[in-house]
């Protein structure tokens, strides 16, 4: 959160024997009570819609309850949920998600974004065009892409394979097909907003470089190589690590097309907790489940953060 | 949730009857027992009451209304502030845990086993005794809302068994009889092949997801002849022959005949969405769907057909469904009582009550609404019987398409859902539906061992 006092790199350079010490009486000539005011909202609002559900998710997972009569269970909920054996198949199938939803949803804004950023005339409708999918409503978009992926003839994916005599292919069906097709659909419908982002990030990479290395003889890839990717580094480091803490929130897509089947194939982390929540009615778990996750990716984030440290541009 | 004998529905009907008399023998008005500590029902009271319908049904409203008006006037010290909660599975948990699950509302009979179980639905029984709705219900029926300590959890309003549904139109477009549907799992097979060969539709077809694919392999196991847990809840029965054969029936149809279409993950309105529109021609499903089906979804009246589920030798029966009022866990007895009389008022006067019959059913025809669609009577046959004379001028439901379902719909007998935690049970099976029908070298066998387990120790842990 924002810091009200002044930030340490400037209380560093006033020595503490000259800098008088804060009073009350200070901060409010300082106008603390009008920050204090302004800030008041804000505040107010996070701690209602977000951090007090947060200290009751960590309470209620200690919890059995049925909203009529509440026990306390200690840790029984984290045991009977480390003892489902649908929680190893929901966190392979979440991993390999993120995975391939990483090596084909990560390059492929990247690259529009250089091919986007090349166009000279026409670079706004391009851009539009890419974030055209993100319009769409995320439920819309993949009820749209379980019509697309209808296992008979008459899928339109089915009669695309069939101009070329392949297929027609289960799609969904397909025990091995199905992780695959949702990233396909779930890239298609996320990677406009990244695209929009790169592009950002490209406009602002001096000319002068390019210039330059064009002047040193230096082809389009090697260009792309050695000035494109240097500066966006930055950005492309907070990009992954966003992408992949939001791909292994993936909920919606199997949610709608596959219900987590055939056979738990799609059964991802976020269903699991939902179907304990929502199903079983079951909150103790599904809230002990939650903090599992939630613990997982901070672990994950902060060994990515570290990882990277010295990549980033600061 | 027990499954009592068919002799002690008669003798509880006694011991009840003979309550509600000595109750009434005090000489005050029949809905006033006297008992020690019941409730005042003449307090000011007020209870909320869901299911109202929407402002996109006007009638349906109005109707709701005018009823709603009458109750008033007929009961001035009890207010009711009815709202338009429904029960939905994600919503209802938020409901009680915010407070604001009305005193009244409806759930369908999958979910009363688990509200009983986590205790989130009122013990209605000390409140029901004093009350003229019990007197009338089918015992069948209340099998459903009574637990092992007879005690009693909720109203049937609305049931129905679960039947062989089929789309009469495709059966004669493969020149099968409309009016002989398939009696065994045999000529289902047969029926399925012709239709898939005849026309563009898939023969047979069963539900997959969200617990749907259990629930109709629970109910189609009952048909070959096993339930899948002991009647105490205590253990699973799950890898027994006749839901093997099941499974193995459905591996014919889907491997040898093809006859099962192409989509294999297909939730509740999937598989009601393909057979409305003629895509599918048998599925199991509730009987009661005629309405879903014809008024909601479009069906031609005279396409839809419903028969008996098929039974093999050693078919124990079939599954009941349907909708029960059911009393909010918090509320007073002064509210459960007043409850009562609202959901006797609303969903029961009709049987007793030939002017509010006849309105009623001229109402719903006037809207569009089927009027006499197959069902189970949540009544005792003599009173229903007499309904139907009331209401007979304005039924606009085919059911002379029903002969066979409606002259053996008493017959079959009904097997209560799994006793304990059958929603996870039906989880645990959607996969194993999935894997017959995706996987030709589905291992049933290990199928069935592997849910065994998985059940049982849920069942254990309690």
């Amino acid at each position: 959160m924002v810091a009200l006092d002044d930030p340490p790199a400037v209380a560093h350079r006033s020595s503490p024997t000259r800098g008088r010490r804060r009073s009350p009486v200070t901060w409010l000539r300082r106008g603390g009570l009008t920050t204090l005011v302004f800030f008041l909202p804000l505040l107010l609002s996070f701690a209602y819609f977000s951090w007090w559900p947060i200290l009751r998710s960590l309470v209620l997972s200690l919890q059995q309850t049925n909203f009529i009569v509440t026990e306390w269970v200690g840790l029984a909920n984290f045991e009977r949920v480390l003892a489902d054996p649908l929680l190893m198949t929901a966190v392979w199938n979440t991993t390999y998600f993120t995975l391939l939803a990483v090596a084909i949803g990560f390059p492929v804004p990247i690259l529009l974004a250089v091919l986007i950023a090349e166009m000279r005339r026409t670079r706004g409708f391009a851009s539009v065009l890419a974030y055209l999918p993100v319009i769409i409503p995320p439920v819309v978009s993949v009820l749209l892409w379980k019509t697309f992926y209808r296992p008979d003839e008459a899928g339109l994916f089915n009669t695309i394979l069939g101009w070329f005599g392949l297929g027609p292919l289960p799609w969904l069906n397909d025990p091995d097909l199905v992780i695959p097709a949702i990233v396909v659909q779930a890239t298609w419908a996320s990677f406009g907003t990244a695209v929009i982002i790169y592009l950002a990030t490209l406009m602002t990479i001096r000319t002068e470089l390019y210039e330059a290395a064009e002047i040193d003889g230096a082809s389009i890839l090697r260009r792309f190589w050695h000035v494109t990717l240097p500066q966006m580094r930055g950005i492309l480091l907070i990009m992954l690590l966003l992408q992949l803490i939001g791909t292994f929130q993936v909920f919606t897509e199997p949610y709608i097309m596959t219900g987590g089947g055939p056979e738990n194939r799609s059964m991802t982390l976020l269903l699991l907790i939902y179907r304990y929540a929502f199903v079983s009615g079951d909150y103790g778990r599904a809230t002990a489940l939650s903090l599992l996750l939630a613990l997982a990716l901070s672990l994950l984030s902060a060994i990515y953060l570290w990882a990277t440290r010295r990549w980033s541009t600061s | 949730m027990r499954r009592r004998t068919r002799r002690a529905a008669p003798v509880a009907l006694l011991g009840v009857a003979a309550m509600i008399l000595s109750a009434c023998s005090g000489g005050g008005s029949g809905d006033d027992p006297t008992g020690g500590d019941a409730p005042d029902t003449d307090a000011p009271v007020t209870i909320s009451v869901g299911g109202k319908p929407t402002t996109e049904n006007p009638e349906q409203l109005a109707d709701f209304e005018r009823r709603l008006d009458e109750f008033t006037a007929d009961h001035p010290n009890i207010t009711v502030e009815a709202e338009e909660t429904q029960w939905e599975a994600d919503t209802f948990q938020a409901l009680l845990a915010g407070g604001t699950m009305p005193t009244v509302m409806q759930v369908p009979f999958t979910e009363i086993g688990a509200l009983i179980e986590r205790q989130q639905v009122a013990d209605i029984t000390d409140q029901i005794e004093g009350s003229e709705v019990l007197q009338h219900l089918n015992p069948t029926v209340m099998d459903v809302v009574t637990d092992d300590s007879d005690r009693i959890f909720g109203v049937p309003i609305a049931a129905y068994t679960m039947g062989l549904l089929y789309n009469r139109a495709l059966f004669e477009q493969a020149g099968l009889d409309p009016d002989a549907p398939p009696q065994t799992w045999d000529e289902v097979r047969a029926a399925a092949q012709a239709i898939d060969e005849a026309t563009d539709a898939q023969g047979f077809g069963t539900m997959t997801l969200d617990n749907t694919g259990g629930w109709i392999l629970t109910t189609t196991s009952y048909a070959f002849g096993s339930t899948l847990q002991s009647d105490d809840g205590a253990t699973a029965t799950i890898d027994n022959p006749a839901t093997t054969e099941v499974l193995e029936f459905y591996r014919s149809l889907r491997w040898e005949d093809d006859s099962m279409g192409s989509n294999f993950l297909l939730n509740y309105d999937d598989a009601v969405n393909a057979f409305a529109s003629g895509q599918m021609g048998m599925f199991v499903q509730g009987a009661d769907n005629y309405s879903n089906m014809v008024v909601n979804r479009g069906m031609d009246p005279q396409d839809f057909g419903v028969a008996p589920l098929p039974q093999t030798d050693d078919g124990l029966g079939t599954l009941g469904g349907g909708t029960i009022s059911i009393v909010n866990p918090t509320a007073t007895p002064e509210e459960i009582a007043a409850g009562l009389e609202w959901i006797e008022f609303r969903s029961f006067e009709q049987f007793t009550d030939e002017e509010v019959a006849v309105a009623n059913a001229e109402a719903a025809a006037a809207d569009g609404l089927a009027v006499g669609a197959p069902g189970l009577p949540v009544v005792n046959a003599e009173l229903n019987d007499q309904y139907l004379a009331w209401i007979a001028p304005a039924i606009n439901v085919p059911r002379e398409n029903f002969e066979l379902y409606l002259g053996t719909v008493e017959d079959i007998p009904l097997i209560p859902e799994p006793p304990v935690k059958a929603q996870e049970l039906y989880a645990s099976l959607d996969p194993v539906v999935q894997a017959v029908l995706t996987r030709e070298d589905a291992d049933i066998d290990q199928l069935l061992t592997d849910a065994q387990s998985t059940v049982q120790a849920a069942l254990d842990a309690g």
